[in-house]
């Protein structure tokens, strides 16, 4: 490592690029339809006439505003910006609905700044030792990490572990309609031209998260965000009090993202709920998880922009995307004609350095652009009167949702599955396992198609799905993950008769 | 109305309806497994299927036994969910004859109505109007001109 690369990326030229990066990935990413992915694949072109370095410091500046962005929508609109922000919505809206969304989004960006802080460290000191744990992952591993991030959801999300479960499943049969990747056989279309494509997952991402919400708005006349009498004060300092006071669960969950980054395919999303989780496994009395818990959402976002640092690691060192962003990102680079793998850190190791350095820069300038723009977001979403606010959203979910692939069968399908979620919400079956469910189908089906193929082929169907060590891990943690709400419901039950016998 | 069913002996009637629906998706995935002429792309629907199936009578028979009457949907008018929902559906289905902005903008009218609760009068409909078009040409230029998205 070589330090003349800090320099080179403190140039005016790449610190304007990184700024620039960092706003316009926010913005993009504050917007309920595009995602991180969408935001560094639309900002590519830019970037092909920059030099090497220069267009990944923009790139990754672009991916981790993005990522922060995507906060902003979910802590305002309970509508993730991206699939990363999923586990926000959790305590975030909460937070917002009692009149401390301008707090949340300032504890938001605290905990984002300190996970992508932690995810670049890790990508300048632990690249190579780290990429080889991830070598170790083959498809049966893919597999049963897609069905522990699902039983995670499950068992996160509100209503029963039973109803996500079932959600889960029902993503990932919506991952299987249009026109199969291995076969070509159209599946689950029943006749209908609306449904060859597939189900777009950002699209659907939209509708299951925006479209309930929209529907919800319109039936009452109450507000949407509670708002303060009193004008506050910028909620800086305050926030900046509650992320020192929960440091250790900025840094676990930093670590918690960094390691699943690295894990090829797996990214924020996952990232997020596994960090999720572990904060509410170690929750102290009094935090109520769900319910709009700070800790919640630091967890979350210093997670999943922690993987922004993490996923670089198999992008740069092995040429495998850790995240769908890091995939554009890598497309880019072999435009560009580098050529990713363990001798760019020899060879062309300067190029790695000055982007790693890049990234700390646009991390660290994240902290004033994020808490401006979170300020004047909240403000903005909060004051605009219900009337113009769900027209307004719901023009953006349609053209959001077209722009993806310039389809309106998607923009219909979003609506109706938009519609479909609100009805299902109604009932306990809420909408993040069935969108996890078809994000991971993909990996899920890869990995078990893989797996089958080749148990079939060794004569060791059985061995091959139950018998490797890395496998047999993660299934240990899914069962963990299930039985635990069982567990923590029957301590409480418990606790309850108890307190109930002391009264008498 | 003497006769109310006490809460905790009414069954939860959405839940058993949607677990049901769920049991007949995850059939009617395996009957369209059976016109797929590749069996990988078979093996994983069926899994799933099976998954569905299995977790939604689980669900059927948690309900069953132990309902939850509190579920539902709830308070609110009907004919703005409804309006809303309509309206954005209608605007999909004539976007290829009229253009994305004169279709967007019965999606925008459809929502504006269903969302306003205080009442229409002049003044309020020519703000909210002119509003919803600078909204929308605003969102237009920049994804039409700016991220040359091929908008109808």
């Amino acid at each position: 490592m070589d330090f003349s690369n800090l320099a080179n990326a403190l140039t005016f030229a790449n610190l304007a690029l990184a700024l620039f990066g960092v706003i316009a990935g926010t913005v993009i990413g504050s917007i309920p339809g595009l995602s991180a992915t969408m935001a560094v694949a639309v900002l590519v072109p830019i970037t092909f006439a920059m030099a090497p370095a220069s267009a990944l410091i923009m790139l990754g500046a672009i991916y981790t505003g993005a990522i922060y962005g995507g906060a902003y929508s979910a802590i305002l609109l309970n509508t993730p910006g991206t699939p990363s922000a999923i586990a926000t919505t959790f305590d975030g809206y909460p937070m917002a609905k009692r009149g401390d969304g301008d707090l949340a989004v300032a504890i938001a960006c605290y905990a984002s700044v300190t996970g992508g802080m932690i995810g670049a460290l890790a990508l300048l000191l632990l690249a190579p030792p780290l990429s080889q744990v991830a070598l170790a992952f083959g498809p049966v591993e893919y597999l049963w990490l897609s069905i522990f991030g699902l039983s995670l959801i499950a068992s996160l999300s509100t209503g029963n572990v039973l109803k996500g479960l079932t959600g889960g499943a029902l993503g990932l049969l919506l991952s299987c309609v249009g026109v199969a990747e291995i076969s070509a056989d159209i599946r689950l279309t029943f006749g209908s031209s609306t449904l060859i494509g597939g189900i777009e997952v950002v699209g659907a991402l939209i509708g299951l998260y925006c479209i309930p919400v929209l529907i919800d708005l319109v039936a009452t006349p109450e507000r949407h965000l509670k708002v303060e009498e009193e004008v506050r004060a910028v909620r800086f300092r305050e926030g900046a009090r509650i992320a020192w006071g929960s440091r250790f669960n900025l840094i676990r969950s930093s670590v918690i993202g960094t390691v699943i980054g690295i894990l090829p395919g797996a990214g924020g999303s996952v990232a997020g709920l596994v960090a999720y989780s572990e904060a509410k496994r170690t929750a102290k009395p009094g935090q109520k998880f769900g319910e709009g818990e700070p800790d919640g959402i630091m967890a979350t976002e210093s997670a999943n922009n922690a993987t922004v640092g993490g996923g670089f690691i198999p992008t740069l060192v092995l040429g495998i995307p850790g995240t769908p962003p890091d995939a554009v990102i890598l497309g880019a680079l072999l435009v560009q004609g580098v050529r990713t793998g363990p001798a760019l850190f020899d060879g062309g190791g300067s190029i790695v350095y000055t982007f790693i350095f890049g990234l700390f820069i646009a991390t660290i300038l994240m902290l004033p652009t994020g808490l401006l723009i979170g300020r004047y977001a909240y403000k903005t979403i909060v004051t605009i009167p219900k009337t113009i606010l769900v027209p307004a959203v719901g023009f953006m979910t349609i053209i959001g949702t077209f722009a993806i692939r310039n389809s309106i069968s998607d923009v219909i399908i979003m609506i109706t599955l938009g519609a479909i979620g609100w009805v299902l919400s109604r009932f306990g079956f809420a909408a993040s396992p069935i969108v996890l469910g078809l994000i991971l189908g993909p990996i899920a089906e890869q990995g078990f198609v893989q797996a089958w193929i080749i148990g079939e082929a060794t004569g060791n169907l059985t061995g091959m799905f139950f018998g490797r060590p890395i496998s047999l891990a993660i299934i240990a943690f899914t069962i963990l993950s299930l039985l635990y709400p069982l567990v923590q419901s029957r301590r409480a039950k418990r606790l309850i008769k108890m307190q109930a016998g002391s009264n008498d | 109305m003497t006769d109310a069913v006490p809460a905790k002996s009414r069954k939860d009637i959405g839940t058993l309806v949607i677990a049901s629906l769920l049991v007949a998706i995850g059939l009617l995935t395996l009957y369209d497994t059976t016109g797929y002429s590749d069996s990988d792309s078979i093996v994983f629907p069926t899994f799933v299927a099976y998954a569905l199936i299995l977790g939604s009578l689980t669900v059927i028979i948690h309900c069953w036994l132990r309902p939850n009457p509190e579920l539902g949907f709830g308070t609110g008018d009907w004919w703005r969910r409804l309006l809303l929902v309509a309206s954005m559906i209608v605007a999909c289905l004539v976007m290829p004859f009229s253009g994305f902005l004169p279709a967007t903008a019965i999606a925008f009218a459809g929502s504006l109505v269903a969302a306003r609760h205080e009442g229409w009068d002049v003044k309020s409909a020519l703000v909210f109007a002119l509003s919803g078009a600078v909204i929308m040409a605003g969102f237009y230029v920049l994804f039409r001109f700016a991220l040359s998205v091929p908008l109808p």
